[in-house]
């Protein structure tokens, strides 16, 4: 399974939490106004050191 | 295919599998691993006397189980070429013979332990891919029960049990007791348009309900005193005579319940099932006892249809079958060249359906092989070597695997006849060396130019690829649907066309907003070029971030052809964001970027100077 990365709208600004590979092949659209534009965030640099 | 067989120009290949598939249109190399039968197929007569002394019983894959074979046997009983296979997985062994009974009684000495695949290397103008389908197992769908209980069978199994060359030579019996069944029920759409759960499929697999129908009407045929029930959602008897056929069912007595049974039930003595089910025209809910239960099921794509995907660089759709170039106008092409479709690896379809759709491939294989010479795109990609440096990033996104490397002579090349001019390539390129015929970066700066001009900042700068968003502009266009006056629309081949470098001159030049926008991931018409627009705009995204522009002013959408009201939707939302960027934000935006731009064009100046006076590469073009 895939890890979850939080989904921000670049049109309605919803924020959606789903699972994210680089590597996907998935067609993404927000699930709050269909937009495709739906940018995921990147983990903070301080985040991804915590995980480690 | 007694006569494919005969046929003094079809070499057949049976029990084969393609390995490896090189070249392009016209000139392709195919490598077949032609699998070791064991038995030489050339003097085989098919006596059947090496089977009769085997001792190894294996179920029968042809019969789906319901009978056995023997290690050596005959693949089914109508099989071209006419000759026996050893199944090694089965046989007792060779090394060392543990049984060599049938080498012992075959007179014609055919039977061979050493023998070895072989690989047999094809040079073929054109490809047909005619793969088929397989079927859908139903042991997923709990409420159905399917190998739980006995007497609940697939269609496919009923159909052998039915078949006089099946396991019981057409004496239709129930598995349990091998009575004949009195009551039967047949339940529809079993693994097929299902929308709601994670199982099945949402597809409708368009053959199950006239074979259901055929099947009520063959058993009214052999045993009149069976009482047929079908539990259905829509009987959808579309094709030529089929509604003939459907009421000639319903008149020959032929029940039909409009709802799906929501569970089976099993008496443990009789064996009988008890199903449970909605009528959903009268609101009757009604328990009902049927002495087997046959589940109609659906077709799905071949499981090793991504490796034929990936062998001939094929796309295919969300339900997994291979996608055709265009719907209408080409629908047995393909996006590679020289590669067609047809029957069940394109979509599911009845038998006649299939024969047109062969007929048509074939149709236009021939077109293409009487040609004599492929006239290559106008648009395709060419590379300079001058400017080339073999990094090799354009081959790796290649969707048609058109672009060669040498990496000892830092330089690529394209094969002029693989390429498609998606421009992929062309934006991926770090070096400027990648030029698309028609569709060349100066002449997009040109449009950018022209476009923004005047009152940049009442415009939404958009890019709209060939295949279906500028289509679905056309469409708008002619529904008369009304959206802003604001969109400048550029056409591109296809979205991944769009460098990073276009979006940023559009914002230089004073674009507010800028669209990118193309096909919908399943109808890409470059295989799966959009997957790199993706990834373009993320990046894209990041840089604007960094540079103090708001991400938000780069859209991203899908667009189908058919999506006039989504493009018309998406420009009056876009109107709306336009409107709230301001003047500050665009200056910003045009300062910032000017500035990068300077460093862009010193940089490739810096490469072009460079590039002069390293010492000449070949040019190298294959077409």
């Amino acid at each position: 399974m895939s890890p979850k990365t939080k989904f921000k709208c670049l049109k309605c600004g919803h924020e959606y939490v789903e699972e994210y590979a680089p590597d996907e092949d998935v067609e993404r659209a927000c699930p709050k106004c269909r937009s495709n534009s739906v940018r995921p965030e990147k983990p903070k640099k301080a985040d991804a050191a915590k995980e480690e | 295919m007694m006569d494919v067989g005969r046929h003094p120009r079809i070499e057949l290949m049976a029990y084969s599998e393609v390995e490896d598939v090189g070249g392009y249109v016209g000139n392709f190399k195919v490598k077949v691993r032609k699998k070791a039968r064991y038995v030489r197929e050339e003097d085989c007569t098919s006596c059947a006397e090496c089977a009769r002394v085997c001792p190894v019983v294996v179920p029968d894959e042809f019969q789906v189980g319901l009978s056995s074979r023997k290690a050596v046997y005959l693949p089914f009983p109508q099989a071209v070429p006419a000759a026996y296979i050893i199944d090694m997985d089965a046989c007792l062994g060779t090394n060392p013979i543990a049984c060599g009974k049938c080498e012992e009684v075959c007179e014609k000495v055919c039977i061979d332990y050493d023998m070895k695949d072989e690989i047999v290397e094809l040079e073929v103008g054109v490809v047909v891919v005619a793969t088929g389908m397989e079927v859908y197992d139903p042991t997923e769908l709990d409420e159905y029960c399917y190998t739980r209980y006995d007497n609940v069978i697939t269609s496919m199994e009923f159909e052998r049990l039915i078949c006089a060359g099946g396991a019981t030579e057409g004496h239709f019996v129930r598995p349990s007791d091998h009575e004949v069944p009195q009551r039967i029920a047949f339940i529809q759409c079993v693994g097929s348009r299902n929308n709601a759960g994670d199982k099945g499929n949402r597809y409708c697999s368009n053959i199950c309900c006239m074979n259901t129908v055929k099947d009520t009407l063959l058993l009214r045929d052999h045993y009149p005193d069976c009482e047929c029930t079908v539990f259905y959602m829509d009987i959808r008897a579309f094709g030529k005579g089929f509604e003939d056929l459907y009421m000639r069912s319903r008149e020959e007595g032929v029940k039909y319940i409009r709802g799906l049974p929501g569970e089976i039930r099993q008496d443990p003595e009789t064996r009988n099932l008890f199903l449970t089910a909605e009528n959903t025209l009268t609101g009757e809910v009604a328990e009902r006892e049927f002495d087997m239960v046959v589940l109609s099921v659906g077709v799905i794509p071949r499981h090793d249809s991504p490796l034929i995907k990936k062998l001939l660089s094929l796309s295919t759709t969300g339900d997994g079958f291979f996608m055709e170039a265009h719907p209408k106008l080409k629908p047995v092409d393909t996006p590679t060249r020289g590669v067609y479709i047809c029957g069940c690896a394109e979509s599911p379809k009845d038998v006649k359906d299939s024969v047109t759709q062969a007929s048509a491939a074939a149709a236009r294989a021939m077109t293409l092989l009487n040609a004599g010479e492929v006239t290559a795109e106008a648009i395709t990609a060419a590379i300079d070597p001058a400017l080339c440096t073999g990094c090799g990033l354009c081959a790796k996104v290649c969707p048609f695997n058109a672009i060669v490397v040498d990496k000892d002579r830092k330089t690529a090349w394209v094969v002029s006849a693989m390429c498609m001019g998606c421009g992929n390539c062309g934006a991926t390129c770090n070096f400027g060396a990648v030029t698309m015929g028609h569709f060349t970066d100066d002449q997009y700066y040109a449009q950018i130019d022209a476009l923004l001009e005047e009152n940049a900042e009442d415009k939404v700068f958009t890019f709209a690829c060939n295949w279906c968003s500028y289509a679905g502009a056309d469409n708008a266009g002619i529904s008369r649907l009304q959206y802003p006056a604001s969109p400048r629309v550029v056409r591109t081949m296809c979205s991944a066309r769009v460098t990073e470098d276009f979006v940023l001159y559009a914002f230089m030049k004073g674009a507010p907003v800028v669209l990118v926008s193309g096909c919908h991931f399943a109808d890409c018409h470059y295989i799966d070029a959009n997957r790199q627009t993706v990834k373009r705009v993320y990046r894209l995204w990041d840089k604007l971030e960094k540079l103090g522009i708001r991400p938000e002013r780069l859209q991203l959408e899908w667009i189908s052809a058919a999506d006039g009201q989504k493009f018309a939707r998406v420009m009056r939302e876009i109107e709306e964001m336009r409107k709230q960027v301001t003047a500050e934000e665009i200056e910003h935006a045009k300062k910032v970027l000017a500035e990068e731009w300077e460093k862009k064009l010193a940089r490739e100046a810096k490469r072009k100077k460079k590039a002069g006076a390293d010492e000449p590469k070949d040019e190298v073009q294959v077409s």
